[in-house]
């Protein structure tokens, strides 16, 4: 091979390092008009009352955008895989979260834009808000989602909780020397594309709409705009592929549905491109996740079942987050193979900005929170970590929480060779470890009744 | 006040693909009269490199030289289909769809050239833009010789399309969570080792040394491999020990609102990092190809907390650990509660301490 495996610059880096590069911000037309949102100011409150007229009629302003300008108001990311749509694209009677979008502005300049919104006469009745998940579930919490509650209840039509059962939990419990238990709370993070949130949506003469997105997925955001907007993909064309950042967050088509709408209603090129502020605070961001994890081990280091409770806070609406939990609750033992487990993962709703999609969705605090856990139970064990791992390790054969069978694991490998990185000593034993099917004394008999010669169950 | 240094650990895995995949991709190609290639793929590179990687695999499938390859993914009139770039789907999913696309495309040329040097197809082969004869080299003709016959000799376009689905595993069971096929493409798997120093006083925490070794499957493109998985220790970093959208969880006050007041990691931050790759090579991806964008920020939150524990002998187990986090808990220093074979840490923490109707565990 001579292409693939070699060291090839970047096919556009050069453009990128000099500043040659074409993004979304750059793209600059004639009649080109700005907009600017309108974002509540309140956690969760009423809206009591939307008048726009004022701002309707400043000089410089062409249209503003509100709740009854959208054909379908609703349409859920998820709509694709059966989970109900929950978030309105403007707010209509509630907010929901500081910071949700209530109108859109275009008009001749940002400036205009934005002092419109100002204009904008809103009634807030402010109401109670809830922000500590482990509250949610109490009879006096604040109802954050009015589709779901405060929990997401229709994993699978009905059930209310993300659950993988398999193997004995209770025998595994029942044979354990140690059970050890431990809490793990990562935090909500920024996405900080150095592009934030950008759309130049243009109206053609044939009455197609052209919109110039900074989405990490066209043809997904293509969806959503056609579905809010109830058009043919015959009548938008995307334009965009090169992206200024993105870690999921551009996943959300934040912009382009309402640029679009506001194109629409002005008949000119509208542009509307985030502050760094607006970046921050009001895009969607990486969700926190509370887990705990209570694990079953033997005196000599196996781990014989995991309980673990999720609650994923996913803020306001639903966006990604049932498929974030239930990618977490696929992945809970991590790289090691776990044969009985007892999971519950919930998605619970606050009055923060709903979270999205970020590099590692669903796993990157689950791994956090079961190596944080490997590293105690070893140490409680007074065992070494390599050798903890290794032999726990995800090998051939062995089957994930949903009994689906490893093929080509790595566990093994990446942790040798880790240690020769590093000059960590490794038993002989462990140094010969292979990711092949376990056998004799790696075959204990906790494990046994699940590996059989064909693997699977 | 004392600085404490000390190791961690961690290891993870990832999977590739949309979980319960059913994430389509697709993609086609021309040719010009001259041999030269234009691809249409969907697919957006958000500075993940996919439009290096999916014109590195063509033009190694074609064999032509890599800079005969221009990349569009421009626009949803003259691209096909494609989900997007997430869930670490670019290199294996779409870059299947090329990869298909592009097997068309050198058979058209194995056809035309074999009817111009009046030779099988299946003893022609294709290296650095030449189609030449197996044992024979020196009876060839170019690509773009066959380009420029295909279009002016033989009046056909030399093109070809590749579409690329893992079949979606829509069925979870809802008691058991078991399902019908599997969820992803693939698995990749990493392992860090983090060394820290932290300083007992003021709870600081300092990441000195990152170790990675990671499973890509293979290497389509080394440097890029390099620039995700530093990337991503630079971005796990901040998940670990600086970042957060809310400094006082569970309240929604006092967010950062810029780059002043919401502190990702800066040059000053940096640690040494040094990465391993393995190439163990996947069923289904291209060239054994497996996904490595998002699982490269995973691995290093652990690491450094069980390097700070190693270091000063507290866990921290509420992210990030920020130097508050670290002097609260010297301060405690508090032990698990330990009762016969259990071991309880965190108890303060749990859903069991605060709700009123909830109560989780043993």
């Amino acid at each position: 091979m001579k292409v693939v495996g070699a060291r090839l610059p970047r096919y556009d880096g050069v453009g990128h390092v000099t500043g040659r590069t074409t993004y979304v911000d750059d793209v600059r037309l004639p009649g080109m008009l700005h907009a600017a949102a309108l974002r509540s100011p309140h956690h969760h409150a009423r809206i009591t009352h939307l008048d726009t007229s004022a701002a309707e009629a400043m000089a410089g302003v062409h249209a503003v955008i509100t709740h009854a300008d959208v054909p379908l108001l609703v349409y859920g990311h998820l709509s694709g895989g059966g989970i109900p749509g929950d978030e309105p694209l403007l707010a209509k009677d509630h907010a929901r979260y500081r910071g949700q979008p209530i109108a859109l502005v275009a008009a001749d300049t940002v400036d205009i834009a934005r002092a419109a919104c100002a204009a904008i006469d809103v009634g807030y009745e402010e109401l109670p808000a809830l922000f500590d998940v482990r509250l949610a579930f109490d009879d006096d919490a604040p109802v954050v989602n009015d589709a779901f509650g405060n929990w997401y209840d229709q994993y699978e039509g009905n059930l209310d909780v993300r659950q993988i059962r398999k193997g004995d939990i209770e025998a595994a419990f029942d044979a354990a020397d140690l059970i050890v238990s431990g809490v793990y709370r990562t935090q909500s993070q920024e996405q900080v594309p150095l592009e934030t949130q950008v759309c130049v949506a243009v109206p053609e003469p044939d009455g197609r709409l052209t919109i110039h997105t900074c989405t990490q997925a066209m043809y997904f955001s293509l969806g959503v705009v056609c579905s809010h907007l109830q058009l043919p993909m015959s009548q938008v064309k995307m334009v965009g592929g090169t992206v200024g950042g993105g870690f999921g967050g551009k996943v959300d088509t934040a912009s382009d549905t309402l640029t679009a709408l506001a194109a629409q209603k002005t008949e000119r090129p509208v542009k509307w491109r985030w502050t760094r502020e607006e970046e921050m605070l009001a895009s969607g961001n990486r969700g926190p996740w509370h887990m705990e994890i209570i694990d079953a081990v033997s005196r000599d280091g196996w781990i014989l079942g995991r309980k673990m409770l999720t609650i994923h806070d996913a803020g306001a609406y639903g966006r990604f987050s049932v498929y974030g939990v239930t990618k977490h609750s696929f992945h809970h033992t991590g790289a090691y193979t776990i044969p009985n487990l007892h999971f519950d993962g919930y998605v619970v709703f606050t009055n923060r900005i709903p979270t999205t999609a970020m590099r590692g969705y669903g796993i990157t605090g689950l791994s956090t929170a079961i190596e944080v856990h490997a590293e105690r139970v070893a140490r409680e064990l007074g065992m070494d970590p390599y050798e903890f791992r290794l032999k726990n390790a995800n090998r051939v054969n062995d089957t994930s929480p949903n009994r689906i069978p490893y093929e080509d694991p790595s566990t093994v490998e990446v942790l040798q060779s880790l240690a020769s990185a590093t000059g960590s000593e490794l038993s002989d034993d462990l140094r010969a470890m292979t990711r092949d099917q376990r056998s004799a004394d790696m075959l204990p008999d906790h494990l046994a009744a699940q590996i059989g010669s064909g693997g699977g169950h | 006040m004392a600085l404490h240094r000390g190791k961690g650990l961690a290891t993870i895995e990832y999977p590739t693909g949309m979980n319960q995949n059913g994430d389509p991709s697709q993609a086609w190609i021309k040719v010009k009269p001259d041999g030269r290639v234009d691809v249409f793929s969907g697919t957006s590179d958000i500075g993940n490199g996919s439009k290096t990687v999916q014109s590195q695999i063509v033009a190694e499938t074609l064999g032509v030289p890599y800079d005969w390859i221009t990349y569009d993914n421009s626009n949803t009139d003259s691209s096909p289909m494609c989900t997007g770039t997430f869930a670490s789907r670019a290199t294996f999913v779409a870059g299947n769809a090329v990869l298909k696309a592009a097997r068309q495309v050198r058979e058209r040329i194995l056809a035309i050239a074999s009817r111009e040097l009046e030779i099988d197809p299946e003893d022609l082969e294709v290296a650095d833009g030449t189609v030449s004869v197996k044992g024979t080299p020196a009876k060839s003709m170019g690509v773009d010789e066959v380009a420029g016959a295909a279009t002016f000799v033989h009046g056909e376009l030399l093109t070809g399309d590749g579409a690329h689905l893992n079949p979606g595993a829509a069925i979870v069971d809802p008691e058991t969570g078991e399902v019908d096929k599997p969820p992803h493409a693939a698995i990749s798997y990493a392992a860090c080792a983090a060394e820290v120093e932290v300083d007992d006083e003021t709870g600081d925490v300092r990441v000195l040394k990152l170790t990675q070794a990671y499973d890509i499957g293979r290497a389509m493109n080394p440097t890029l491999v390099e620039g995700q998985i530093e990337g991503g220790a630079v971005m796990g970093l901040g998940f670990g020990v600086l970042e957060t959208c809310y400094p006082y969880y569970p309240s929604a006050e006092h967010r950062g609102d810029g780059m002043s007041t919401y502190h990702v990691p800066t040059m000053a931050e940096l640690p040494e990092i040094n990465n391993v790759l393995i190439e163990n090579p996947s069923e289904g991806g291209p060239y054994g190809a497996k996904g490595i964008g998002e699982m490269a920020n995973n691995a290093q939150p652990a690491a450094i907390a069980n390097a700070i524990y190693d270091a000063v002998g507290v866990w921290v187990t509420e992210f990030p650990i920020t130097p508050e986090r670290v002097l609260a808990a010297l301060d405690a220093r508090s032990e698990p509660r330990r009762e016969g074979r259990m071991v309880a840490f965190d108890e303060e923490l749990s859903i069991n301490s605060f709700s009123s109707t909830r109560t989780w565990g043993a």
